[in-house]
């Protein structure tokens, strides 16, 4: 029995939503999947699972504020602190086991209203790492990157061009925010923020809530005559995730493990013949290479010369990030994932507007909980 | 779904807020209590798990095993670093931060700390040693390392 998307729905990808609250934003998202979907959640969904962090809202206790948003109300809601595409997984695996046939899975995130962003980054590390100034709590990234580039031979300037393409790609996006059109020059010689990164290379946040509606393949085509279908989810937490120390440096684990996982279940053998395109991990340069490599899209020391060729480019072998990437359309805490997802799932759809592929038939979308955590997922769609 | 929505921008208000989680103590542990008492003397803790030993030091072990408390020592290296410049707000910091994964050998994981080097010298793989405070100003927190500098 497969597992289908029927309905998506969006609001915001905006670096500021100022008109609405975050659970208005979660509203419109829910209100616009369900009319794409041609569902009514009070009558069609067996349940709600919605991807957030008491952190990211301003509340404590926030499961407590899902269910009203999304139409949940006595209903089974439930919340998954991570990433949106650990919430597909939750919903993909609960549609498997035969007693849920239609699920909603939202996430959202408004970091223009964090006003303290820096200091809930610091507190998420260990209170005993935590009496250092780091000076930007972001810094692991940038341990990570100097430690990939000397393990595969990328150069900043791989670094750069990963940038290049995400944010001029963006100018075709219209949820790109924060595309723009650079040359390579001016991300090379822009000043560092960590050490090897530019500004450039690090994503900027933007205000969204994304909802997106799966139901079993039986339901599916009761509701709609364009799904796209999951073949696969996997998601993982490597070791280094209590104590950053013991992480695999310039090494995504995390996202190997979580790849294998969905591609065991999508019978993916070799993804780079498999597959037509791929969204994955930009929202810092090296992570895209980082992240291609441990999905086997290009090998150690070939994605960073693959990259140079055009391979990854639109009109290459294998586009990776059409959408333009979390560089150009910003990232959005717990909703980054589902940001991702939704733009591989317009693809399929033939829905992408300016960035649509010709040929847009099977993808990996995969993504990190980012900065500090070690936790990856890894989803494959299909549109037949 | 709202029908109208406001754009003009001051129309808009903004409730202010306060998350209450400032004020917090941590419970240092059985390891933590260890690591402080150790960092005071002017050592450096590691775990011993299976054959390995891992630092900084946890009660529990990768494999779910209670792991030994060992005292660590050697030739530390940098297995790899950043330099920070701005923080997340976009303000240039006075002066870069140097970071970086220092590595014992014969060790997994390592420490996260400063680097006393020039920017422009440091290296993956340069011999450092860390500097303690004096003793009678520890406080059996990780900054009683002032920092690691070059082994020379």
């Amino acid at each position: 029995m497969r597992v289908a998307v029927i309905g998506v729905g969006w609001y915001g990808f905006k670096p500021s939503v100022p008109e609405l609250s975050f659970r208005e934003m979660m509203f419109e998202a829910a209100v616009r999947a369900y009319s794409d979907a041609n569902i009514d959640p009070r009558r069609d969904v067996d349940a709600f699972i919605s991807c957030q962090e008491d952190f990211w809202e301003g509340v404590a206790i926030s499961d407590e504020f899902a269910p009203e948003p999304i139409g949940g109300v006595l209903r089974p809601t439930m919340t998954i602190t991570g990433d949106g595409l650990q919430c597909i997984g939750q919903a993909y695996a609960m549609i498997k086991t035969g007693a849920f046939e239609t699920i909603v899975v939202e996430a959202h995130a408004k970091p223009s209203d964090i006003l303290s962003i820096q200091e809930i980054y610091e507190l998420a590390l260990d209170p005993q790492l935590r009496v250092l100034n780091f000076g930007n709590p972001l810094f692991q990234a940038g341990l990570d990157a100097v430690a990939y580039m000397r393990r595969s031979g990328a150069r900043r300037e791989h670094l750069a061009l990963v940038a290049y393409k995400n944010k001029n790609r963006g100018l075709l996006n219209p949820r790109a925010s924060h595309a723009a059109p650079v040359r390579l020059e001016d991300i090379m010689e822009s000043g560092t923020v960590i050490y090897p990164m530019s500004r450039y290379e690090i994503a900027e946040f933007t205000d969204v809530a994304i909802n997106i509606v799966l139901a079993s393949e039986s339901k599916a085509k009761g509701y709609t005559d364009k799904p796209a279908w999951i073949d696969g989810v996997g998601w993982a937490t490597e070791l280094g995730s209590g104590a950053i120390e013991w992480h695999s440096w310039g090494r995504m684990p995390s996202m190997k493990l979580a790849a294998q996982m969905a591609y065991k279940q999508a019978g993916i053998e070799s993804p780079l013949k498999q597959v037509d395109f791929a969204e994955v991990e930009d929202r810092f340069s090296y992570m895209e290479l980082l992240t291609l490599e441990e999905l086997g899209l290009g090998g150690l020391e070939g994605v960073p010369r693959l990259l140079e060729s055009g391979y990854y480019d639109v009109k290459g072998g294998l586009p990776v990030n059409p959408s333009s990437g979390s560089l150009s359309l910003g990232a959005s805490l717990e909703a980054t994932g589902l940001s991702r997802l939704l733009e591989a799932i317009l693809q399929l759809r033939g829905e992408a507007g300016g960035v649509q592929l010709s040929d847009a038939r099977k993808a990996i979308v995969a993504s990190w909980r980012g900065p500090p955590t070690y936790t990856s997922a890894v989803v494959i769609v299909s549109s037949s | 779904m709202s029908l109208w929505k406001k754009g003009r921008i001051v129309d808009i208000r903004h409730v202010e807020g306060k998350m209450e989680v400032e004020e917090y103590i941590y419970t240092p542990g059985i390891a933590g209590l260890e690591l402080a008492k150790a960092l005071i003397e002017g050592k450096i803790l590691g775990v011993k798990c299976d054959g390995k030993v891992y630092i900084p030091a946890k009660t529990f072990c990768p494999d779910f095993t209670r792991g030994e408390l060992v005292e660590v020592e050697g030739s530390w290296t940098i297995e790899t670093y950043t330099i920070i410049y701005e923080d997340m707000y976009g303000r240039k910091l006075e002066k870069p931060q140097i970071i970086a994964l220092l590595k014992l050998e014969n060790v997994e994981g390592g420490l996260i700390h400063y680097v006393n080097v020039d920017p422009k010298t440091i290296r993956v793989g340069l011999k450092v040693k860390p500097v303690f405070k004096p003793r009678e100003e520890r406080k059996g927190l990780l900054t009683d390392i002032i920092y690691f500098t070059v082994e020379h």
